[in-house]
């Protein structure tokens, strides 16, 4: 945020106890990229490296819309 | 209608209205950041999703325009390098100090949801207060556009949070754990309560509990340890990982966002009025005669904006709200504002309720007392039709307004219908209000309060409800008392 314009009062012992959660939550933060980092590793060594069909879990495709995308490809060809 | 002085805390500009419109002032320096903001993905489909006020820019010719209308506050004039913006207009502001406790969660949830969105676009609220929020009808609406600016992709702190918690998070939990009414505490405080206040409620166990400890115990803890006259404290400890203060932040809200589900008012709660429809005293010939009679009401005069005095839970304001109307429910129970509040969001009713007694109705606030008009202010002529069922008895006996005065009141809220249920003396309501006062009222009938409602309003008609000492009017507003 832009301190000049930061016009409300940011508590005191709220803004310390913030202060101190973000130091662990940051610690954190480097915990789940090392745990990545390893997972990753192990995964390239024992050759079960992810699968490159995998669709992302965040994008959602309905069996349906699935099936007529294959259709569609088919007619095409 | 009484038009609040602009807003003054916010340096990069200042919101008002004027004639009607809702007008807001950007200051040079901010006014590019304003409008990245409104052209971002996040700001879109908020406006889509109308959870932020429409704004658009003006163009030179209509600030020219409106820079020369006589009556334009000074710092439309004072800012002449800034630019205007114009929102759309939310009917019937109301404000915290009005709200149930369902509706302060609502807009805290609102506000949080908007932190979290915003984050993906680069931008961060610079605020975090009820007040930052109006609701069109039952939905919660962020109408301070202004209160989101481009935030510094290195800072894993989010300054508004202490704001969080005081307005939201601690009036939430004194409400729900000591039963404080946020009316009383809206009403002396503008920036609701700090840890330190809430500490001193709390048992010595109960400052253990997590809840506390995270929200109130710690906080109020370290601010006893700390040197208030350390600046460092307040300096920005900057990140050069982006992506790690991203993550903390999302952190943050997702923590903040937990307590704050953690305080939803239960549903069903109780209360003295909150079981009145299944205990009136009415047989159920009597209500259906009631709900046909006010509803006939209603489909005859179809008044747009209806104020439903002393809604309970919101039984008529349904009725009137199904025949189009955009209602304000008011009613003093906060138990029942909440009930119509759920209603009306899960129905899709246009309905505002709000915790209020007509007989002490909430007052002018904020600095010169112009901040948040009062509510007679904002509702004198708001209204094309006004509902006092089962009212006048707790006015007249437990108030003791005269019938006069109500009448005045109401002829001053209403521009058109009003639908009154008299209720004589006889009642077995009213004489459990009296207390042995019943000489008070040993005049007052039927007769005396029509020949009290002749200088305000004509009486189109009136019925007795069958088996019950009360009858109902539909009132027409006359041009000019006389």
């Amino acid at each position: 945020m832009t301190i000049l314009l930061a016009y409300i009062d940011p508590g005191l012992g709220a803004l310390i106890w913030q202060s101190a959660i973000a130091t662990i939550v940051g610690f954190v933060f480097y915990l789940n990229k090392t745990r990545r980092w390893i997972v990753k590793t192990i995964r390239k060594m024992s050759g079960f490296g992810p699968k490159t069909t995998a669709i992302s879990p965040k994008i959602s495709i309905s069996p349906e819309r699935l099936a007529t995308k294959v259709e569609t490809k088919t007619e095409v060809r | 209608m009484f038009e609040p002085a602009p807003s003054f805390r916010d340096p990069s500009g200042s919101c008002c209205s004027f004639q009607g419109r809702t007008l807001r002032i950007v200051t040079a320096d901010a006014v590019a950041e304003f409008e990245q903001f409104l052209q971002t993905g996040c700001a879109r489909q908020l406006l889509a999703g109308k959870q932020l006020v429409a704004t658009r820019r003006l163009n030179d010719n209509e600030a020219a325009a409106l820079r020369a209308t006589p009556g334009l506050p000074p710092v439309f004039h004072t800012q002449p390098a800034g630019a205007i913006f114009e929102h759309e207009r939310i009917p019937f502001p109301s404000y915290p100090q009005e709200w149930p406790p369902e509706m302060l969660w609502a807009a805290g949830r609102l506000t949080i949801d908007l932190a979290q969105a915003a984050l993906a676009d680069g931008f961060g609220l610079k605020d975090a207060t009820p007040h930052n929020i109006l609701f069109r009808g039952s939905e919660p609406v962020f109408i301070d556009a202004l209160s989101f600016e481009q935030r510094n992709s290195g800072d894993p702190i989010w300054l508004p949070e202490a704001q969080f918690v005081r307005t939201f998070l601690l009036p939430l939990l004194a409400n729900r754990r000591w039963g404080l009414p946020l009316g009383e505490l809206f009403t002396a405080r503008r920036d609701g309560m700090e840890p330190e206040e809430v500490y001193r409620f709390c048992g010595p166990l109960e400052k253990f509990t997590p809840r506390m400890l995270s929200l109130v115990s710690i906080p109020t803890w370290l601010a006893r340890k700390a040197n208030p006259d350390d600046r460092k404290i307040y300096q920005p400890h900057l990140l050069t990982n982006p992506d790690k203060a991203r993550f903390i932040l999302e952190s943050l809200f997702r923590r903040l966002s937990r307590m704050l589900d953690s305080l939803r008012p239960a549903a069903q709660k109780k209360s003295v009025w909150s079981d009145y429809m299944a205990a009136h005293s009415y047989d159920d010939p009597a209500f259906t005669a009631k709900e046909k009679f006010v509803n006939e009401a209603l489909r005859e005069f179809n008044p747009a904006r209806v104020l439903d005095a002393g809604a309970n839970t919101g039984h008529f304001s349904t009725l009137a709200a199904q025949t189009g109307a955009a209602v304000v429910a008011i009613d003093l129970d906060a138990a029942c504002a909440g009930a119509i509040w759920r209603r009306a969001r899960e129905q899709k009713l246009n309905i505002l309720p709000l915790v209020l007694n007509l007989a002490r109705p909430s007052p002018a606030l904020g600095w010169r007392n112009r901040e948040c008009p009062s509510f007679l202010d904002r509702a004198t002529g708001a209204f094309d039709g006004v509902l006092m069922l089962a009212l006048i008895h707790h006015l007249l006996v437990t108030e003791r307004i005269p019938l006069e005065e109500i009448l005045r009141l109401a002829y001053e809220l209403t521009d058109s219908l009003l639908v009154m249920e008299f209720i004589e003396p006889g009642d077995a309501m009213f004489r459990r209000l009296t207390r042995g006062r019943d000489h008070l009222y040993a005049a007052l009938d039927a007769k005396g309060f029509e020949s009290a409602c002749q200088p305000y309003f004509e009486i189109v008609r009136s019925f007795a409800l069958p088996g019950t000492q009360r009858r109902l009017y539909c009132l027409k507003k006359k041009t000019s008392a006389t």
